[in-house]
């Protein structure tokens, strides 16, 4: 099979899902990720520039800027750097001129599968600035110029144009949505109360969603992003699980049954909202029926028991437990049957969270005193730490795609959101202002 | 009871967001009824409305790649409401402001503890036998003890932490011949540390139980 062909038969996106597949099943005794997998091989993506076309100097820098980001978080594309392979990116236009031809077929000769290029105008509208993107595709594999995309909208959503640009670049190669317009949930300080905040998944405009003045903790989504659920404090007494609306801020309280009202957490069908309740004496788990309302008890034991985390297939549940003392992982289905502890490694393994592929399991380990970030296969058989270093690492959520991590760490002396791959690599910051950001939770992809 | 929780829950809310809550009003606890099992309402509590979150559509939006592509307008991208962070804020800053004071001129003492730990120390126990001798002269007085954290460890598990440390600070009262219906626990876990930086001198401070005179229910 020839390389170009080869890289064909990827578009389709069934090979991909495919290898994933495999994966789950595999009896490999290797410890290996999805994506540091030795045949896994990202498609080479190469961006020709967006022409600024009228308008301020930056704009289609910037739309350049954002597209190269997320083509790089995506970790299904290689961004290639065109000048290094002796490529010039000039002015391809709509990709029908026999400039752009002679310009295809360098980029066929390179090896690379993908060019994206573009341009960009901004034009003063009657009242506000008005900004029109073009973005075109040419795929070396079938040697044509696939199509492209042509937005419109304010200067205010130049960001939201190349995210979804690339969302559409992804979707086109892999059949799965992309997460560049997925954003972030998590808790920020303001004074001294704790509010909860929403960004964008690289970091940027962030709003606050909250204003009570006091503590609002540890937020999760719901299925279809809509809405976010909670552990607040009612007159900062009593703690109660609440439910708050992103599009109107409608806040209300779900869940108040005395003593501990923690770790909320919604089945990926949102039929089931799953928390750690003391109201019976101990911290027990506890499932509500979000039809009927009815409350089921999970778990029986002396031991304090929260931070229930749902399966992909939402059959089971992870979960903390600590018999004996320490803090470990256990696994349940979720109807509270058939309880088995899936961590032995260290005394301290918490805040589990399952991956949207359902392969690994995301959580805190506690390894010469420092607090970092673990992930296991649910068979126990693969663990891998994938952080290092000083200062408390926590929170970890994953990212709709299965291929990022993002989590709060203390690394720099105050606690900051950040973002890294489900091999440990390429670590980014997300946040950089304030005193403390933390509890971040990654939305499910549109 | 439900009426009750709603009404109080709707005027807490409504100072956040100006709203109503869903389903108050209608009947917000079911009733279990299967005995043997452990699935039914919970005592003393409350459900509030739950609405639909399942999701609607796939796709995300996208219209894939065109050879001829018809323009899309792109919207602001926000699902997000304004808040306004005036009101509800201020209110709770003046309530803590009011409760610090009257906690202070009661000179009621914190109790410590060890590194992941939640049993009373000997300094523990001479510290909550003062502020019984003030609790048990000040008949009208309504406390709480508040459970604290240090940084260490993740959040969650740090509110099961400050959770035992406040209940064993509040049985300890109750041996000391305090009233149980006097004394209530809530924990903080390591939300609302007094001390900010990484060392054990500071983790020590923010180890504890924090006794507040209420001055609201």
């Amino acid at each position: 099979m020839t390389r170009v062909k080869m890289i064909s038969a990827w578009f389709g996106g069934v090979l991909f899902l495919a290898g994933v597949v495999n994966i789950l099943e595999s009896g490999a005794a290797d410890v290996f990720l999805e994506v540091t997998r030795p045949d896994f091989q990202k498609i080479s993506l190469g961006i020709a520039g967006i022409q600024n076309k009228g308008g301020p100097d930056w704009l289609g820098g910037r739309i350049e800027e954002v597209l190269k980001k997320d083509v790089k978080r995506s970790l299904v594309f290689d961004l290639v750097d065109l000048p290094s392979l002796g490529i010039t990116p000039t002015d391809i236009g709509n990709g029908t001129g026999t400039g752009s031809k002679a310009v295809f077929k360098q980029v066929a000769e390179k090896g690379v599968s993908v060019l994206v290029w573009g341009k960009a105008v901004m034009k003063e509208a009657q009242k506000d600035a008005d900004v029109n993107m073009e973005g075109f595709v040419y795929d070396s594999g079938s040697d044509e110029v696939v199509g492209g995309k042509r937005y419109a909208g304010s200067p205010s959503v130049v960001r939201l144009m190349a995210h979804r640009f690339v969302d559409e670049l992804v979707f086109r190669y892999t059949g799965e949505p992309g997460i560049a317009r997925t954003k972030i949930a998590y808790v920020a300080q303001q004074g001294t109360a704790r509010e909860l905040f929403v960004m964008d998944y690289d970091g940027y405009d962030a709003r606050q969603l909250t204003a009570d003045g006091f503590l609002n903790l540890m937020p999760q989504w719901s299925p279809d992003r809509r809405f976010l659920v909670f552990t607040a404090y009612r007159d900062r007494n009593t703690q109660s699980i609440d439910m708050i609306e992103l599009a109107t801020g409608k806040r209300w309280t779900l869940i108040s049954l005395g003593g501990l009202n923690i770790t909320p957490s919604l089945s990926p069908d949102g039929n089931f909202l799953a928390f750690a309740s003391s109201h019976e004496g101990n911290s027990e788990l506890y499932r509500l029926d979000t039809r009927t309302k009815a409350i089921q008890r999970l778990t029986i034991n002396p031991s304090g028991d929260l931070s229930p985390s749902w399966s992909p297939n939402g059959r089971e549940l992870v979960f903390v437990s600590d018999p004996g003392g320490g803090p470990q992982l256990f696994l349940m289905g979720s109807d509270g049957t058939n309880v088995r502890r899936l961590t032995f490694d260290g005394d301290y393994n918490a805040a589990p969270a399952w991956s949207p592929r359902g392969n690994w399991i995301a959580y805190v380990c506690r390894t010469q005193k420092e607090y970092k970030l673990c992930v296991i296969s649910p068979d126990g058989q693969k663990r891998v730490q994938l952080t290092t270093g000083s200062g408390v690492d926590d929170s970890p959520s994953w990212s709709p795609d299965g291929r990022h991590l993002v989590f709060s760490s203390m690394v720099d002396g105050k606690s900051h959101i950040y973002m890294i791959g489900a091999d440990g690599k390429d670590l980014e910051r997300l946040t950089f202002q304030g005193t403390h950001n933390s509890a971040p939770a990654w939305s499910p992809a549109s | 009871m439900n009426k009750t929780l709603c009404t109080f829950g709707v005027a807490l809310v409504a100072s956040v967001a100006l709203i109503g809550m869903p389903g108050c009003g209608k009947k917000s606890v079911q009733s279990g009824g299967d005995s043997q099992s452990s699935q039914g309402p919970a005592k003393g509590g409350s459900v509030g409305g739950y609405p639909d979150t399942g999701v609607q559509s796939g796709g995300g939006g996208l219209r894939g790649l065109d050879k001829n592509p018809s323009e899309e307008r792109v919207g602001s991208g926000t699902m997000l409401a304004k808040v306004d962070p005036s009101g509800a804020a201020g209110q709770q800053t003046d309530e803590i402001r009011a409760e610090q004071a009257a906690s202070a001129a009661a000179g009621l003492r914190d109790v410590f503890f060890a590194y992941d730990s939640w049993i009373i120390t000997e300094e523990g126990r001479q510290a909550l036998s003062r502020d019984a001798e003030w609790i048990k002269s000040n008949q009208n007085a309504l406390l709480k003890i508040e459970g604290h954290c240090d940084e260490r460890g993740t959040s969650a598990y740090n509110l099961v932490l400050g959770e035992k440390r406040a209940k064993a600070a509040r049985n300890y009262l109750v041996e000391l011949g305090v009233g149980a219906n006097r004394l209530s626990v809530v924990s903080y876990g390591k939300e609302r540390p007094v001390c900010i930086e990484h060392a054990e001198s500071c983790y020590q401070q923010n180890r504890r139980g924090h006794l507040v005179v209420k001055t609201r229910k």
